[in-house]
């Protein structure tokens, strides 16, 4: 059983090493740090994929705290890398590249991540979410001299706090209702059929607020540009992309477990989570027009993004869940591949202004195809995996009998292509009076993007396994 | 009248005038050091519904670690004296309004409903004890027991960074000064 758990044993050991090896070293020699983080993460990605291997029938482990299943391997996998590029990019971030505990909180913030992907109790769940936010809140805010990133932490902080209030309030019906903390005695709980529609409605709404807020969904998404643009770049990437991906995970099993289909009548949450899809992805892509910083701009796609992903929750299918998965997978390179080039060009534009990314393929040809190919492959365009991603969604929403979900998708995939190609027309076609001044790559950061670069289009080209592997991860929820 | 009621009744005595001592106190400390009694009450009110865990729990935590913060915060703040008149207008009404809602909700469901109140059964005897909960904790859940200390570590770490470099920034604002 504690062999389940290596990963997140290796992840807390790692956090204790770093913060030690931190206060033994000076100044100079911290800047192996993220080496030392990286390698440690690298250690827990290979001991998940050869101890903690899932059976072929999931289990429930801790006292039914943790299911372990395909789903909860998969996601571990996907919050490691997301960590791990983190750390490459921060790597050649000077102002957090060597600060021991920086590094220390985005371990324990993965931590808290891969429990909310494995989480079947409530009280697990809540302190799962928890730890995965607090790291988040500090590391918003981490560069205290800078006001931008204190208000991005501080206004990260009291949304969460509101929305996590509004969701404990929801896990106390559940628990009053089912007289349990487990979400798969709850579902027996509910499918009794004596709860009123109202309530059991009610409760999905509350319970949602606190998942909304993590990935972003409207009306829960007024924080994300603010703190994209405060907090220090590589942090908004992972905000943008593992911390996502976390509340999906969270998402998909609490509604799929806990609040079964039947349980309800004729009108249950899948209608409430396609108007939701529809709203989050129009309102992403609409004010992304309207942009002119480079971290709004992706923040506002990223929220558009939390809308595709939502039309597969919303059909509540197998197919569903596959698209989500394998959704989140592709979303989670081309993000990270995009925020990468963002935090690589600040150093040398210092600043993340559209009008800074002038000329940027004269300066650097490689950072400006690594933002081609992930800004195309985010607008769903072939042969990147962002195409493949976009195609699964829609059939989901189009086999759920939401055809109409699936032409508002099409029609904001139209719209978000339209910026996207904004960017790239200034990066390819627009000159500007610095352009023999060349835009350097540091090695970790230019390792991160090649991995990122690469998996993007392997994952829109060579397409069966992963689609293979998304089915087997979404079928440990049906 | 059993001695159980008769403990209660005064208890009761003291936590009411506890708290209304601490509403109308116009000194800071003072109303935190009222609170500090209210709890203490309380607590003995858990023990007496053979909640001993739960009353040893309200006194350590609630009496002593949260209200010792309270009285350092007030003290450091130097909020001790409130001002004679508060800027309060339409909140006054309002909490009078909803301080008689609740009052009257209660009297309704325990004069009126009495049915609803006699259906709550009594626990039983060892239900809650430390020994079950000891078990409890580090049996099924010892895994979210273990993740809030690694949770109570990184809100520690957090504090120190978060506040660590302003005072460095300061240090070095005094030094050009001087």
């Amino acid at each position: 059983m504690f062999l389940t758990l290596l990963p997140e044993i290796t992840l807390v050991v790692l956090a204790f090493v770093v913060l030690t090896t931190d206060l033994a070293l000076d100044r100079q020699s911290r800047a192996f740090l993220p080496y030392l983080t990286a390698a440690g993460m690298l250690l827990a990605v290979i001991f998940t994929i050869v101890f903690a291997l899932p059976g072929d029938k999931p289990q429930l482990i801790f006292g039914g705290m943790l299911r372990h299943d395909w789903l909860t391997f998969v996601f571990r996998l996907v919050f490691l890398f997301g960590a791990l590029a983190t750390v490459l990019f921060s790597a050649g971030w000077e102002r957090v590249a060597r600060r021991g505990e920086y590094y220390v909180l985005i371990i324990t913030s993965t931590l808290g991540m891969m429990l909310m992907g494995a989480s079947a109790d409530l009280v697990m769940l809540f302190l799962a979410i928890e730890t995965t936010s607090i790291p988040l809140y500090i590391l918003a805010g981490f560069i205290t001299e800078d006001d931008k990133s204190t208000e991005s932490g501080f206004k990260y902080l009291l949304f969460g706090a509101m929305t996590t209030a509004i969701m404990l309030y929801g896990f106390s019906m559940l628990y009053g209702f089912s007289g349990s903390t487990n979400l798969y005695w709850i579902a027996g709980a509910l499918m009794s059929g004596e709860l009123p529609f109202i309530s059991m409605m009610g409760t999905v709404i509350l319970v949602m607020a606190g998942f909304a807020f993590k990935v972003s969904m409207v009306p829960f998404h007024f924080w994300a540009p603010d703190v994209y643009e405060g907090s220090p770049t590589p942090i908004a990437g992972f905000l943008s992309t593992a911390s996502k991906a976390a509340g999906f995970a969270v998402i998909i099993r609490v509604l799929l477990t806990a609040f079964p289909l039947e349980a309800f009548g004729g009108v249950d949450w899948t209608m409430m989570m396609a108007i939701a899809a529809a709203l989050t992805m129009s309102v992403g892509n609409l004010i992304a027009l309207a942009q002119t910083n480079i971290k709004r701009l992706l923040a506002y796609s990223s929220v558009a993004h939390a809308g595709y992903i939502l039309m597969g929750i919303a059909a509540a299918s197998e197919l569903g869940g596959l698209s989500v998965v394998f959704y989140i997978i592709v979303y989670l390179v081309t993000n990270l591949a995009a925020f990468g080039v963002v935090a690589v060009a600040e150093r040398t534009l210092g600043s993340n202004d559209l009008e800074a990314y002038d000329g940027l393929s004269r300066r650097s040809p490689a950072l400006a195809l690594v933002l081609l190919i992930s800004l195309l492959s985010l607008a769903g365009v072939p042969p990147m995996g962002g195409f493949i991603a976009k195609v699964l969604v829609f059939a989901a929403a189009v086999e759920a009998n939401m055809v109409w979900l699936a032409v508002v998708g099409i029609l904001n995939a139209i719209v978000g292509l339209y910026y996207y190609l904004i960017v790239l027309k200034r990066v390819y076609l627009f000159r500007s009076e610095e352009e023999d001044k060349p835009v350097p790559i540091p090695r970790p950061s230019a390792v991160a993007l090649t991995v990122c670069l690469i998996a993007i289009l392997v994952f829109g080209t060579i397409i069966a396994p992963w689609f293979d592997y998304s089915g087997i991860a979404a079928g440990a929820l049906f | 009248m059993s001695t159980d009621v008769i403990l209660f009744l005064g208890l009761a005595a003291v936590a009411i005038g506890a708290a209304l001592g601490m509403l109308f106190s116009r000194n800071a400390v003072y109303s935190a050091l009222f609170l500090i009694l209210n709890f203490a009450t309380v607590a003995v009110f858990y023990l007496l519904l053979g909640a001993p865990f739960i009353a040893m729990a309200q006194v350590t935590v609630y009496a002593g670690a949260i209200m010792v913060l309270f009285l350092f915060v007030i003290m450091l703040l130097g909020a001790e004296e409130l001002r004679k008149r508060g800027k309060l207008g339409w909140q006054q009404p309002l909490a009078l309004l909803l301080g008689f809602v609740l009052v009257a909700e209660t009297a309704y469901l325990v004069f009126v409903r009495g049915d609803l109140v006699s259906q709550i059964v009594p626990a039983a005897a060892d239900y809650g004890t430390p020994k079950d909960i000891g078990i409890l904790l580090f049996d099924n859940y010892m895994l979210p027991f273990q993740v809030v200390a690694v949770l109570l570590l990184v809100a520690m770490i957090g504090a120190i960074v978060l506040t660590k470099d302003d005072r460095k920034i300061e240090r070095k604002t005094s030094e050009e000064k001087a």
